[in-house]
């Protein structure tokens, strides 16, 4: 029974995380007076992409068609994980795994990146490396301030151990201190522009330059789900506390949407920072997440 | 007893090995082929000789040499089988390596190399089943000599030269230390055997001073910061299946010692001491990643990741000591578990890649990155075992160095069980944190290991015209990557194997750790438990990759064209891609302040004014601990030289005139006053 519900809700993730995409370019289109796509947007997308031919450059090798299977099963292994994780007593909801199986498909990512021999590529591969260096540290950080206490990485016992809390200043800033780090790991503004891939803001987008068809649509896909799997997580563990105490899956959709608002917001009212300013950014992060620590 | 055996065979098998290149010196092939058989077998009779020991229990073996301070005998307990172990699998794999590596060395001194690469097998042996102090001094020193001279083998290049000597220094005075440290515990104990010695035999104050030699001495032959700095120099000048060999295995006889020192001879000590090397461990390896993600000489790229990862063994060691410290043996079991883990992976996934690298270097003689690329065509089976290790090396599942990343993870996470109150937390999330940042800047430094040596297009003629290397040297990585592979997915084996070695020091508890599902790796302790299934990462990363080739084959088959790498309109070629320097320029930026990047940008107008113009951009790299810690004490070591040689004229009369006022001053001095 709980592997049938587990793998609704990861196929539930699956099959979401192209909407909240949309919902955020939707409200952030309105807010800044624009009509927008539709909501659906990412799926027509999806749909489009997924029926084209590809072109591929002669100079690639395998990585470079292996490397999106790999992104995608990275992120279809770390939704899995974290829908396990909704059943505490279950051990295997790891949370050093889920970090390090997105990182698997970062890895071939970035490598494959290399592999077309443009400097476009090589640029945005280097840059989301470097960014991927130092949101490591801020992420690990933002997550102990509750690892730490709960004694565990087991994203289940982990949200166990959060329970019903009150609003305190630890939480303040632990959930601060992830925000940034989720705004940095999902290429939103002030660090990445998700909608664009010229050479100023190239990084993610820049990476997958040199991908067309259907093995962008995957890249685009599992963005998605890494994106909606960071947002779930940071509902879980920084937005504690039930809304609707029968039915907590409900509660758990209307807090993704309240942070799908809230990053469409921060997109419209900041700017896109420098590269070599994102370091102090995650500083702030980090530095939060240690102020969180003391204040526990 | 067959262990008891197999271990005089072993000996014996490398005794014949470093002979038999006395007799077959005139042929090449006969030198290649029999010396490395010889050195294969000894390591299949080691592996051997290991598992009889996991199998029937501990063996004494009796050397039949005496001297003055009495018979100098070996045992092999369990956890020198360990070590024993790591030597034998990683020396299969380098002997069947080097029957197609050596051909380069053809016209080189081969019997040479091929004598020292037995002795060198031999000495390791004897240093892990030395039992007895002055036998286990005498086996370090050989290993260090014959390390030296298989340093300086290639030694016509004086890059070499200053390598291997810088190295003998270095060393040696890891040595002095380990002979204080040893010479101060047996003046307790009364007596040189490896039996007698215990710490509580000394006082408190020099139990201390014997745990600092033991930290210095070891941690200079692991390459601990701020004694690493032979170990970037050493390793890239060696042969490469030598480099792999010292990088796996020579490096972890420091471990050895160390896990010697501290769980058997030492007993359970302060907290500080586990402290103090979590301290210098993290150093270590966020110092070490640092360096290696910023070269690009492939080698050295790899020396400085071997520094990198002595710091990561090195954490689990640190916060085994401090759960000893504090009384918490399962917890001491996680982290001790961890760092032999650690120790067994890095042996093989690191041996595998410096094999990848002298595969490289055979096919186009070069180890600069700058120069190769496109190689994954060229050498396609290269390519895979060099992939298979960057992944275990960068820590990511499913491979091997995972498992061993996510025990030391979850051992610094119990921290705050050793520390009560803020410090505990605080100093458990800076470890994590730091040790994350270690995990991320591998994994970029070994995705522009892998990207620039082996993809997008080749960068100078010698790495266009690279062929595929020969069968041995395919098979040797072939088997590696395969353990990698099975270590990732199969703990409980390692576990199993761990916990009989862990199990007899007292303070340590890993009974938990095994016993569960083969593919599992789970625990509990006192408020705390983890867990993680190898089996079912596999599982769900391959479902990932069925549901995406599903969903690219949803709409039939998809049309495939050629079309070039945009580069706005001009024809690529290999100059514009990116290279190793271009890679990691953001992160020396962003850690200028601890790698001192000098950046200088040649420009030659000379050829058209137009364009053509040819530029040239160099890094360099001030070494901080070069420059503040061993310059300093270099300049002071020739000052006071300098000063001593003024007494030191080379007149005959002078040195009489000396020896007369010594003895006048000796006269005065008996006499009382």
């Amino acid at each position: 029974m709980d592997a049938i519900i587990s793998m609704i809700q990861s196929l539930g993730i699956m099959l979401l995380a192209p909407l909240v995409a949309g919902i955020i370019k939707t409200v952030k289109a309105r807010l800044q007076n624009r009509r927008g796509p539709s909501v659906l947007q990412p799926y027509f997308d999806l749909m489009k992409l997924l029926g084209k031919d590809s072109v591929v450059s002669p100079t690639v090798s395998w990585i470079f068609h292996v490397a999106p299977y790999v992104y995608f099963a990275g992120a279809f292994a770390a939704a899995a994980i974290l829908s396990v994780a909704f059943f505490p007593r279950n051990n295997f909801g790891d949370l050093f795994t889920l970090i390090y199986v997105l990182a698997l498909g970062r890895f071939f990512l970035v490598m494959a990146s290399l592999d077309g021999g443009s400097a476009f590529g090589g640029m945005g591969g280097a840059r989301e490396m470097f960014i991927g260096i130092l949101v490591e540290p801020a992420m690990l950080l933002s997550i102990l301030t509750i690892a730490i206490k709960a004694q565990t990485t087991n994203v289940g016992m982990m949200v166990e151990s959060v329970g019903n809390p009150l609003l305190s200043l630890h939480y303040v800033f632990a959930s601060l201190a992830f925000y940034i780090v989720l705004l940095t790991e999902t290429g939103r503004i002030p660090v990445d522009n998700p909608d664009t891939h010229l050479e100023l803001t190239m990084i993610h987008e820049g990476m997958v330059l040199e991908y067309s068809g259907r093995k962008l649509a995957l890249i685009f896909w599992a963005s998605a789900v890494k994106q909606l799997i960071l947002i779930v997580l940071f509902v879980l563990l920084f937005l504690p506390g039930s809304i609707f105490s029968g039915a907590p899956i409900i509660g758990i959709i209307l807090k993704v949407l309240l942070v799908a608002l809230f990053i469409a917001g921060t997109e419209t009212i900041t700017n896109k920072m420098r590269l070599f300013n994102v370091p102090k950014f995650l500083a702030l992060s980090c530095l939060l997440s240690l102020l969180a620590l003391v204040a526990q | 007893m067959l262990a008891g055996e197999l271990y005089y065979l072993m000996l014996l098998l490398f005794g014949t090995g470093i002979v038999s290149v006395f007799f077959t010196r005139n042929s090449a092939k006969y030198t290649n082929y029999i010396a490395h058989s010889m050195a294969l077998m000894g390591c299949v009779t080691a592996i051997l000789c290991a598992t009889f020991v996991f199998l029937e229990g501990e063996v004494m073996v009796a050397l039949p040499v005496s001297l003055p301070f009495g018979v100098i005998g070996g045992s092999i307990d369990y956890l020198s089988a360990y070590f024993l172990l790591i030597v034998g699998v990683v020396g299969v794999a380098t002997s069947i390596y080097a029957y197609g590596y050596s051909r380069e060395y053809d016209h080189c001194r081969l019997p040479l190399m091929a004598g020292l690469y037995n002795a060198f097998l031999l000495s390791m042996v004897l240093v892990l089943t030395a039992n007895h102090v002055i036998g286990f001094i005498i086996a370090w020193e050989v290993m260090s000599l014959v390390s030296f001279f298989l340093v300086n083998h290639e030694h016509e290049k004086s890059v070499n030269n200053r390598a291997a000597y810088i190295y003998i220094v270095m060393t040696h005075i890891g040595t002095v230390f380990i002979i204080i440290a040893f010479l101060l515990l047996s003046l307790g104990a009364g007596s040189m055997d490896f039996s007698q010695l215990r710490g509580y035999l000394v006082s408190e104050t020099l139990r201390n001073i014997i745990f600092i030699s033991v930290l210095i001495g070891f941690g200079t032959k692991a390459g601990m910061i701020p004694f690493h700095i032979w170990l970037p120099r050493a390793h890239p000048a060696a042969p490469s299946h030598i480099s792999a060999l010292m990088s796996g295995v020579m490096l972890k006889t420091a471990i050895y010692g160390m896990c010697r020192f501290f769980l058997e001879f030492l007993g359970i000590g302060p907290i500080w001491w586990g402290t103090l090397i979590l301290v210098l461990a993290i150093i270590t390896a966020v110092i070490g990643v640092l360096y290696a993600v910023i070269e690009h000489d492939l080698k050295r790229l790899l020396a400085y990741s071997s520094v990198e990862n002595i710091g990561i063994i090195l954490v689990g060691i640190g916060a085994g000591m401090v759960f000893m410290s504090s009384n918490q043996p399962i917890l001491a079991g996680v982290a001790f578990s961890a760092a032999l883990y650690h120790a067994f992976n890095h042996a093989l996934f690191k041996s595998l890649y410096f094999m990848g690298a002298g595969a490289v270097m055979q096919a186009t003689h070069t180890k600069n990155m700058e120069q190769l690329g496109g190689l994954i065509k060229r050498m396609p089976y290269t390519a895979v075992f060099c992939l298979v290790s960057s992944v275990a090396i960068a820590s990511l599942p499913p491979l091997n160095g995972f498992v061993s990343e996510w025990l030391t993870f979850q051992a610094l996470l119990f921290l705050p069980q050793a520390f009560l109150g803020l410090t505990g937390s605080f100093f458990s999330a800076v470890l994590i944190a730091l040790l994350g940042l270690t995990g991320a800047l591998a994994a970029a430094c070994f995705v522009e290991a892998f990207g620039i040596t082996f993809l997008a297009k080749p960068r100078s003629k010698s790495a266009a015209q690279a062929v595929e290397v020969s069968a041995p040297m395919l098979i040797s990585m072939g088997v590696v990557a395969g353990l990698c592979v099975l270590l990732g997915i199969w703990p409980q084996m390692m576990l199993l194997v761990l916990n009989q070695t862990l199990m007899s020091f007292p303070g340590i508890d890993t009974v938990g750790l095994v016993n569960h599902e083969w593919y599992a790796l789970a625990f509990t302790a006192n408020q705390g438990s983890g867990g993680i299934s190898t089996l079912g990462i596999i599982l769900l990363l391959v479902s990932g990759f069925l549901v995406a080739l599903l969903l690219h084959y949803r709409f039939g088959k998809e049309k495939v064209r050629i079309g070039e790498t945009w580069t706005c309109g001009i024809v690529p070629n290999s100059h514009m891609e990116y290279t190793a320097t271009g890679f990691s320029k953001s992160i020396r930026m962003v850690f200028k302040n601890i790698v001192h990047p000098h950046y200088e940008t040649l420009v030659n107008a000379n050829n058209n004014k137009y364009h053509g113009q040819k530029l040239s951009y160099h890094v360099r790299i001030r070494y901080v601990f070069v420059s503040v810690v061993y310059r300093p004490i270099n300049e002071m070591i020739i000052r006071i030289a300098k000063f001593m040689k003024s007494i030191q004229t080379g007149s005959v009369q002078l040195y009489v005139g000396y020896i007369m006022a010594v003895t006048v001053i000796i006269l005065i001095w008996s006499t009382g006053w």
